[in-house]
């Protein structure tokens, strides 16, 4: 019924636009990281010579060191406190709809407009260290102190992606079946041992999928650096693809830039397989 | 021991149990709105009240629009509104159209290549936009659209994952629909816009709202791409009028307000298709 031309047809435009726009950046992307291509003069091929400044590099072996702390304080925190917001969601209560949409706003909040709320909120007479005020502690330098700013920045992160991971959660335990819960209460069994026992083992293909998806968001975050700390103090929050985005729009270096961006690309994929190993044991079998 | 005695025993713990529990969720919940409704405040504090203050003053003393009519009528805020939205308005009927014309053939014929094609689409999706992002902006700037929208609007115009929602959706509709309509006389394309899509309206509305929050959010792309102040979209447009207004957080804050209320319209009158949305992602991993 269907002829040949009937699927090109259809195909026909958007699959051009996927090859300008992605397919054909994929494969120049890798081109121009054995190139020295830098806008003003030609492309020339330098082999593998990019690759051997990165290793070398002291600057992006401190963005990668920014990025990992960066990851370590983020992806843990957002992929267990959202367990716990999903499940005080998920309960069969008048008003908790109420609740889900006020935890989950701030996904929805752009970039720009996080980053003033935050630099208010972090200011030295802000709400943040008035907070600390309250316990008797002195104030932070939140957003100026080398070994304050990663923390601050994933404050910002956990408090910003709470509400999107809470939802695949709660998707997941909307699949776990009442009795099990109904036959634990039988048993005697008591809050954290009910989580312990069916919620974590059975959200365990969504607690994989988030932990891969944080993982990958972590370490391709730049713009919450560019738009609150422009990546200090003294380079202190500047991360890999900060990094990427100042060798390539501000000093031009593209063919430097993308081997970076392909470095990048093969650790996020050794992480996402390392990831799958221990968290995705079931699957495998 | 009657059982009489025994629900109401059970009742009173419930009540007194569900009470700590909206404490817990109100708490959670003020968490998440505290930096909004500070910034609210600020936005309609005079000149002469103070902005940071320990106890924070959330209620302003003299509350005025003072700072919004300033904010509206010295800057472009309005341009930057209707940039936004032109923005977003393509940002969601280019992948709309696009991906589900992408994902008609992949569902639902069969050709020489279908899986090559299809499994080219979903390995883009594994690939990071920071990876293509070099190629992508030299691309651009070759077609000569740098400046133009066109630059921002279409390499977000094909995005995998809404090929992929689409196919989804498209693979459930039962075969003996096409079959009819064939017999009855259908040329394809009408079996496409009048069969196919009224079948797959909640994953258009998907599809829509997932663009949506991206297009409207899009900050890297505009500071990239765009040159005159005048094309400029909210998000890149407070970006740069943090250092126009450097001293004056009011304003500032008048600004954000400005900048959270149409996504925050939008949220709660579109809420459940978000969540919709939300969950679909899921379904994926």
């Amino acid at each position: 019924m269907y002829k040949a031309h009937h699927a090109w047809l259809f195909l026909a435009i958007p699959g051009i636009l996927l090859l300008i726009f992605t397919v054909i950046p994929t494969v120049a992307a890798l081109f121009l990281s054995f190139t020295n291509y830098n806008v003003f003069s030609p492309v020339g091929w330098v082999g593998l010579a990019n690759y051997k400044q990165l290793i070398h590099d002291s600057n992006f072996w401190s963005a990668m060191k920014n990025t990992l702390t960066y990851w370590v304080l983020v992806t843990p925190a957002l992929s267990i406190l959202s367990i716990f917001l999903a499940v005080l969601v998920n309960r069969k209560m008048k008003g908790v709809s109420v609740y889900r949409l006020i935890y989950y706003f701030p996904v929805l909040v752009s970039v720009v407009v996080t980053a003033m709320l935050w630099k208010w909120m972090f200011q030295e007479d802000g709400i943040m260290n008035y907070l600390l005020s309250i316990f008797n502690i002195a104030p932070a330098k939140w957003l100026t102190s080398k070994s304050m700013v990663m923390p601050s920045l994933a404050i910002v992160t956990i408090w910003q992606g709470l509400g999107y991971y809470m939802l695949f959660y709660l998707a997941g335990l909307q699949s776990i079946s009442e009795e099990l819960y109904e036959a634990a209460d039988l048993e005697g069994a008591g809050f954290w041992k009910k989580q312990f026992y069916i919620t974590f083992p059975l959200l365990r293909p969504v607690i994989f999928f988030v932990v891969v998806v944080s993982t990958m968001s972590a370490f391709k975050e730049f713009t919450m650096m560019l738009t609150m700390t422009k990546g200090g103090p003294i380079g202190s929050s500047k991360t890999v693809v900060y990094m990427i985005y100042e060798k390539a729009f501000e000093q031009l270096d593209m063919g430097y830039a993308s081997a970076i961006s392909f470095a990048l690309f093969l650790i996020i994929l050794v992480l996402t397989l390392i990831n799958q190993k221990f968290l995705d044991k079931d699957n495998q079998a | 021991m009657s059982n009489k005695n025994e629900k109401e025993f059970s009742v009173k713990r419930a009540t007194r149990v569900n009470i700590g529990y909206h404490i817990l969720l109100i708490l959670i919940a003020l968490i998440m709105v505290v930096p909004f409704i500070w910034t609210l405040s600020t936005s309609l504090k005079g000149q002469n009240e103070a902005v940071f203050s320990f106890p924070p003053q959330f209620i302003p003393g003299h509350p005025t629009f003072g700072n919004y009519a300033v904010v509206w009528n010295t800057l472009p805020i309005g341009r930057f509104l209707i940039n936004s939205l032109i923005l977003a308005v393509f940002g969601v009927a280019l992948p709309v159209v696009l991906c589900s014309m992408a994902a008609f053939p992949l569902a639902r014929m069969n050709f020489r290549g279908k899986n090559f094609v299809f499994m080219i689409i979903m390995g883009t999706m594994m690939i990071p936009g920071e990876v293509t992002m070099i190629p992508v902006y030299l691309i651009i700037n070759k077609l000569g659209l740098m400046g133009n929208y066109a630059g921002i609007i279409l390499p977000a115009a094909v995005p995998a994952m809404s090929i992929f929602l689409m196919r989804q959706g498209l693979l459930g509709i039962p075969k003996e629909m096409e079959e009819s309509a064939i017999i009855d006389g259908a040329k394809v394309w009408q079996i496409f816009l009048h069969i196919m899509l009224p079948m797959v309206k909640p994953t258009l509305a998907t599809m829509s709202i997932l663009n949506f929050i991206g297009a409207w959010n899009n900050f890297l792309w505009p500071l990239l791409v765009l040159e005159d102040p005048n094309t400029y979209p909210l998000t890149l447009g407070l970006y740069k009028l943090q250092g126009t207004f450097v001293a004056n957080t009011r304003m500032i804050a008048a600004g954000a307000i400005i900048a959270l209320v149409p996504i925050l319209a939008v949220f709660i009158f579109f809420q459940k298709y978000f969540i919709a949305a939300a969950y679909s992602s899921v379904i994926k991993g």
